[in-house]
């Protein structure tokens, strides 16, 4: 059989899914210290004086670096000069926060992280610009010195392709505006993490680490160490995921190295979630004006651009992934003519990387939205425009790639017939979706290449092929696995060219001595550069082996299959041919080649077009989404990926590439965005970085259009990259094509779309603060906040006060958690001042930040008594030790829209562990109180709150928000305060009862005496005619609600309503009751026009929303109608 | 390199003070502090380290081992607190022998990493099998049931569709069924 274009399985699935495959940080050999990283708090600061003998006095600490480690002025080599400028460990400034500045080497994880604070640290802070904006701003400090003339420009790239004259003048319906695509995270599951072994003898370090490319992280860790390349000694180990971040060093990398030769012993350095996202390098966040023109024949005549893209503090690949990013304008279509002007420019925020698509994402947004409003202007399918526009096969497009093969015609086709798009643009055309919610489809094409010729040698690939005496192959090549599937598509390609079963074939990658030079996985070469150097390699083995075999046999001509050379003449084991060799070792036949790809030009200075690879990837993708007009919340509902890539050399794992990168392509559409307060990434944690889980996608359809290229290899054209350029436009042309408007800064939240929907329909709220004197103190604060207010308090007041996480220079000690048996002990350790919790899993997190931090815990899960739950008297007697889960379990069908609510909680792991009395207890919902911002509540009186200035949409309260603006995240909470539930406290032998709603005296905080604890929940069972619905905007499955709503009444035969409660949770700092509302509904008979009418006139009376977060009423608003067509339809 | 201290040697440092807890991890005792946090003893002092830990806060699922057969974030989990015998998937992975095969097949993973926590969890539904199937959109309780393991290779497109399999080959008790990756989208719309 050929194994090349079959669907095989991955070849180490055995040990994957066994979990038997060990990355770095699972490695037990050799014995290691833990590594930790002093990482600057500030955007842009001198170091006035750095001093680390006290940590290095510190029991258990081995090793402390900085930059005296470093020969003086060394920095990272990456683009090459004029722009390296990166140093490894801070010299003398900072230039973002998280930049590296010290790191530890220490016997346990705990000890080096306490070492970090035992550095001293003196910074002048200086102000410095965070965004291009300002970077180009008259008077902006500037970041570096740089060759461009204009300040704080790194790179500039001009360039007029084609005929700019004729496409202006041709162009008659043309569209402008700007679009913005953000800064996101890669989110590789694995965190960056390298083990670095030095030996003292040979001058060499060993690394295992998680790298997609072992030999750029050489070609680093070799120059920042002075030695040579071939001292670094990369060995094989899994890779937990790339996509493009780990195509160049990761910046740990060279600091595990360091230590481990300071301190003479092996070192694992593993970055933290919070690192990896607060400091890692990101997507180059871009922000692109464009022109597009057309003719009335909606053929493209013209793009006109100006581009501003994001560096970050340092320049890594900012240069190519600009310069890829503009040849989108020339490269997919066929206009006449692009121009374009683009500037890298540097901010004092966290640097830009490699990434997945690589630049092509972001001008994608902007290209593939103005097409389709050309289309509309034109009254064209935007479709049909896109396949009037399609590039030729075999020419040069405007950018100067030669084009092979290109099906996108074909992959669009396939998205209008996977969609059924005609049909259902009939039927979105006549509203057929009805009610609030609207539906739209939408497509976008893409293009992209296979391997880039963008450094010296990147145009060659080597490989080895080992065939050993027993019959078995050993494929070696010098990239890495990172999760692509390379290892398996490269033992397929050489099964196929020796004839042997798969079975029969490993493969070694990664390690610096025993495979040949190739330059890693990147740019999407791994099919093309080393598919190809691999099938060569295996050719040139099996010519050899059919010479050997001809010679024994007698006669030829010679195949070779089932592991057997074959002649007419007779048949041998292709492992007894080892030995007939003359070039055989041992039992081992190796054969080394390497793989040189003509006619691709590399990236220069004087030009500004190149044929950059040797083949082209084409895509278009197809959205049906639907938009809830209420609540602004953007659901996928279908979602076909069409690809032209070429020959499908494994089609499983190229389906896997396009839905995996359609995935994130719609996570960056949706909901990904690192959003930064002060330069200082506020969202660095999954619980805040939306990205989509299982239940937020659709199913992703993917269609390999079959086809073959002639470049190869086996007809093959690249995938990984190509399938997360498409989703962004596709989703916003999907969303314009639902309601109306076009949303051009990604991602699209459901904050962007109901102010663009309350902008369409001319609706505004007035709060008449004028006449609220209770509100006027709240509201000059705030209104002082930005001018000199929150400065003041950002850098002097944060000071004082109480701190944030442990202090002192030895390890916390962990706190002693106890689980008793009964109550009494429960309850007298609580009066002895332990900390009260259910299954822990929000206080151990919490505790992290507390500088004090409750030195006991005492859990109520081990109280029977508290675990159960009981009937009496109409009510359920919930125990507050009864855990999420068992709660949805017991909860009788009147409470359905109780479960509905717990359902929403978290994930069913936390469920499983989190109690009812934890969850009403959880810590207030904030995410710069969360993740650990010396904030008002965190720290004190003289703190700011950071979110008067700060990204404020999601989170924060919109009614009564006083100093502090969080809220009570627990969605129980809310929800059983519309049942009139109480709660039952115990102090002692003494037990109370309190109303629900008055629980809470603040976000997230309890009206509890010292030594109370929540015993249990009295949940009174509604009787029959009353009815309940809760309903949640989140912003990912198992988030804490953006806003959300409660709805109960009694209704009467004659739908009269009566005992109506309106709940709504993350509105306030505590659950609020919409009481006027309430009352209002009193013996009516509503309808959801009037409860809105109703409830819109009682949220303007009452709030006070900061300038980014007033959406949120419309959205609870809009959650309010849907909860009470829920009670009109029970 | 007596310095170091690894694995099997000793717990965490200040850990000796607090008092020491016994738990049963798949199928035997072993004791450990009662405040570290359950996946650092299964990774440190047991080297079960197919139990990932990629977030340290619960919020991702790496972690995820059956507590008394109920799937559960290990790395916030004090070991004073485990309710119940362990389960990771170097005692589960003969019993997910089908999920893992469907797993390959499907391409359901890529990089791996995430893979163990998915089987996990993924197992502990097979257990249910028959109480799942039946409903009226297995791939969307599937999807609400896994939400809490975060992929971000897959886009869960083919998690999806192995765990579904799966799960209607156990109930109907047969060793092949229909897969059911791609619901109606109208269907999960409404």
């Amino acid at each position: 059989m050929s194994y090349v274009g079959s669907r095989v399985r991955p070849i180490d699935w055995e040990a994957r899914t066994r979990g038997e495959t060990r990355f770095a940080a699972d490695l037990t050999s050799p014995q290691h210290l833990y590594a930790a990283v002093l990482r600057s708090p500030h955007p842009y600061a001198e170091i006035v004086a750095l001093d680390v003998s006290r940590a290095e006095r510190l029991p258990g600490v081995r090793a402390v670096i900085t930059t005296a480690d470093f020969p003086e002025g060394i920095t990272y080599l990456h683009r090459g000069a004029p722009l390296s400028d990166r140093p490894p460990l801070a010299a003398g400034v900072v230039r973002h926060v998280g930049q590296e500045v010290a790191a530890v080497a220490a016997d346990t994880p705990e000890e080096a992280r306490a070492a970090l604070r035992a550095i001293r640290v003196r910074y002048r802070v200086r102000p410095a610009p965070l965004t291009p904006r300002d970077a180009l701003a008259d008077g902006a400090r500037r970041l570096h010195q740089r060759v461009t003339d204009e300040a704080n420009v790194a790179f500039r790239l001009d360039a007029t392709w084609g005929d700019v004259e004729t496409g202006g003048r041709a162009g008659t319906t043309v569209v402008e505006g700007d679009y913005v695509y953000p800064s996101v995270s890669h989110v590789c599951m694995e965190p960056n993490t390298t083990l670095a072994a030095w030996d003292e003898a040979s001058g060499t370090v060993e690394l295992w680490t998680s790298t997609q490319a072992p030999w750029f992280i050489a070609k680093e860790v070799s120059h920042l160490l002075g030695i040579p390349h071939d001292a670094v000694i990369c060995r094989e180990v899994a890779v937990g995921g790339g996509f493009g971040s780990k195509s160049k060093a990761s910046e740990h990398e060279v600091l595990a190295a360091a230590l481990s030769r300071k301190a003479g012993l092996p070192v694992l350095l593993e970055l933290s979630r919070e690192e990896e996202f607060g400091s890692n390098k990101p997507r180059h966040r871009f922000e692109t004006h464009l022109r597009t023109s057309a003719d009335e024949h909606g053929t493209l005549r013209l793009f006109d651009a100006d581009v501003l893209v994001d560096n970050g503090s340092y320049s890594h690949m900012g240069t190519s992934v600009m310069r890829v990013g503009m040849i989108t304008l020339g490269s997919m279509y066929r206009p006449d003519g692009a121009r374009f002007t683009s500037r890298l420019v540097d901010t004092a925020t966290q640097p830009g990387g490699q990434f997945r698509g690589y630049g092509t994402p972001q001008v994608s947004l902007a290209v593939e939205s103005q097409v389709d409003e050309l289309a509309l202007r034109l009254g064209l399918d935007p479709l049909e425009m896109r396949l009037r526009n399609l590039g030729p096969e075999n020419e040069t497009t405007l950018c100067g790639y030669d084009v092979t093969t290109s099906r996108l015609g074909d992959c669009l086709v396939a998205v209008r017939e996977g969609l059924d798009w005609d049909a259902r643009k009939t039927a979105v055309a006549t509203g057929a979706a009805g009610g609030s919610s609207s539906r739209g489809l939408g497509v976008a094409a893409g293009m992209h290449g296979s391997g880039a010729y963008a450094y010296e040698f990147a145009n060659r690939s080597d490989a080895a092929i080992d065939l050993f005496a027993d019959g078995h192959v050993r494929v070696r090549h010098g990239s890495a696995d990172a999760g692509t599937g390379q290892n398996t598509i490269l033992a397929q390609i050489a099964a196929d060219e020796l004839g042997v079963d798969l079975a029969d074939v490993e493969v070694l990658s990664m390690d610096s001595e025993r495979t040949p030079f190739e330059l890693g996985a990147w740019s999407s070469r791994g099919t093309h550069m080393t598919g190809s150097s691999v099938g060569q390699a295996a050719r040139e083995l099996g010519d050899q082996l059919r010479a050997l075999a001809e010679d024994k046999l007698g006669g030829g001509p010679v195949t070779l299959r089932d592991g057997r050379a074959v002649a007419p003449t007779g048949e041998v084991d292709l492992g007894d041919l080892v030995g007939l060799s003359d070039a055989a070792e041992g039992d081992v036949l190796s054969h080394e080649t390497s793989y040189v790809l003509e006619g691709t030009e590399m990236i220069s200075t004087g030009k500004d077009r190149f044929n950059l690879s040797p083949t082209y990837a084409y895509a278009a993708h197809g959205a049906l989404v639907d938009v809830d007009r209420r609540t602004g919340k953007v659901t996928v509902l279908d979602y076909v990926a069409a690809h032209d890539v070429g020959r499908a050399i494994n089609p499983t794992a190229v389906e896997g590439q396009i839905a995996g990168g359609a995935a994130m392509g719609l996570g960056a559409a949706l909901g990904e965005e690192l959003v930064r307060e002060g330069g200082r990434v506020v969202n660095p944690t999954y619980l805040h970085y939306a990205m989509p889980r299982s239940a937020d996608l659709p199913s992703i359809r993917p269609v390999i259009v079959n086809a073959e290229d002639p470049a190869g290899p086996y007809g093959a054209k690249s995938v990984g990259e190509m399938s997360i350029v498409p989703p962004g436009a596709a989703v916003a042309n999907a969303v314009r094509d639902a309601v109306g408007v076009r949303i051009t800064e990604l991602p699209i939240t459901p904050d962007k779309v109901v102010t663009a929907l309350a902008e369409q329909e001319g609706r505004r709220r007035h709060h008449g603060l004028w006449r609220r004197p209770g509100r006027w103190w709240v509201a000059l604060l705030r209104a002082l906040y930005p001018y000199g207010l929150h400065h003041v308090l950002h850098h002097w007041g944060t000071r004082l006060g109480r701190g944030v996480g442990p202090a002192g220079h030895r390890p916390p000690a962990p706190p002693e958690v106890l689980r008793p048996g009964n109550l009494d002990a429960v309850v007298a350790a609580v009066a002895d001042g332990a900390q009260p919790i259910g299954g822990g899993t929000d206080a151990l997190v919490e505790r992290e930040r507390q500088s004090r931090p409750a030195p006991v815990l005492v859990s109520t899960i081990g109280v029977p008594a508290m675990r159960r739950i009981r009937s009496e008297d109409g009510a359920l007697l919930v125990g507050a030790a009864v855990s999420l889960a068992e709660l949805e379990e017991a909860l009788p069908p009147e409470l359905a829209f109780v479960a509905d609510a717990v359902r929403s909680i978290a994930s069913p792991q936390i469920r499983n562990s989190a109690t009812v009395g934890g969850n009403l207890a959880q810590e207030k919902r904030c995410w710069f109180f969360r993740n650990g911002f010396s904030c008002y509540k965190r720290n004190g009186v003289t703190s700011p709150c950071y979110a008067v200035t700060g990204d404020h949409r999601f989170q924060h309260a919109v009614i009564d928000g006083h100093r502090c603006q969080a809220v009570t995240p627990s969605d129980l909470g809310t929800v059983l305060q519309a049942l009139d539930a109480e709660v039952v406290l115990q102090r002692g032998q003494t037990t109370r009862r309190l109303p629900l709603a008055d629980l809470y005296d603040g976000p997230g905080e309890l009206a509890l005496a010292d030594g109370e604890i929540v015993q249990h929940v009295v949940v009174p069972v509604p009787t029959s005619g009353r009815r309940g619905s809760f309903r949640k905007l989140a912003l990912y499955q198992g988030d804490f609600a953006t806003a959300s709503a409660t709805v109960t009444a009694s209704v009467d035969d004659d739908g009269t309503w009566h005992d109506v409660r309106l709940v709504l949770g993350a509105m306030a700092p505590t659950p609020w009751r919409a009481t006027a509302t309430e009352r209002a509904l009193e013996g009516t008979t509503p309808t959801v026009a009037g409860v809105r009418r109703l409830l819109d006139r009682e949220l303007d009376r009452h709030a006070h929303p900061l300038p980014g977060n007033g959406w949120k009423l419309d959205a609870v608003a809009g959650l309010v109608e849907h909860a009470v067509e829920d009670l009109l339809a029970q | 390199m007596s310095a170091l201290r690894r694995r099997t040697d000793a717990p965490a440092t200040a850990a000796a003070a607090t008092p020491l807890v016994t738990l049963v991890v798949n199928g035997r005792s072993v004791e450990a502090p009662a405040s570290r946090p359950l996946a650092r003893v299964l990774r440190d002092d047991l080297d079960l380290t197919a139990t990932k830990v990629a977030c340290g806060r619960g919020e991702c699922g790496a972690c995820t081992v059956l507590v008394d057969g109920r799937p559960t974030m290990s790395c916030v989990t004090a070991a004073g607190l485990v309710r119940g015998p362990v389960e990771t998937l170097e005692a589960l992975a003969d019993e997910a022998t089908d999920l893992r095969e469907e797993f390959a097949d499907a391409g359901a993973f890529q990089c791996g990493f995430c893979t163990p926590g998915q089987l996990v969890h993924a197992t502990a539904l097979a257990r249910r099998a028959d109480e799942l199937v039946g409903g009226d959109d297995l791939p969307g309780a599937v999807r609400a049931r896994m939400s809490g393991n975060i992929c971000r290779c897959t886009g869960y497109q083919a998690i999806t569709a192995s765990v579904c399999a799966v799960l209607e080959r156990r109930a109907a008790g047969a060793t092949s069924g229909p897969s059911c990756g791609h619901a109606d989208p109208e269907e999960a719309a409404s």
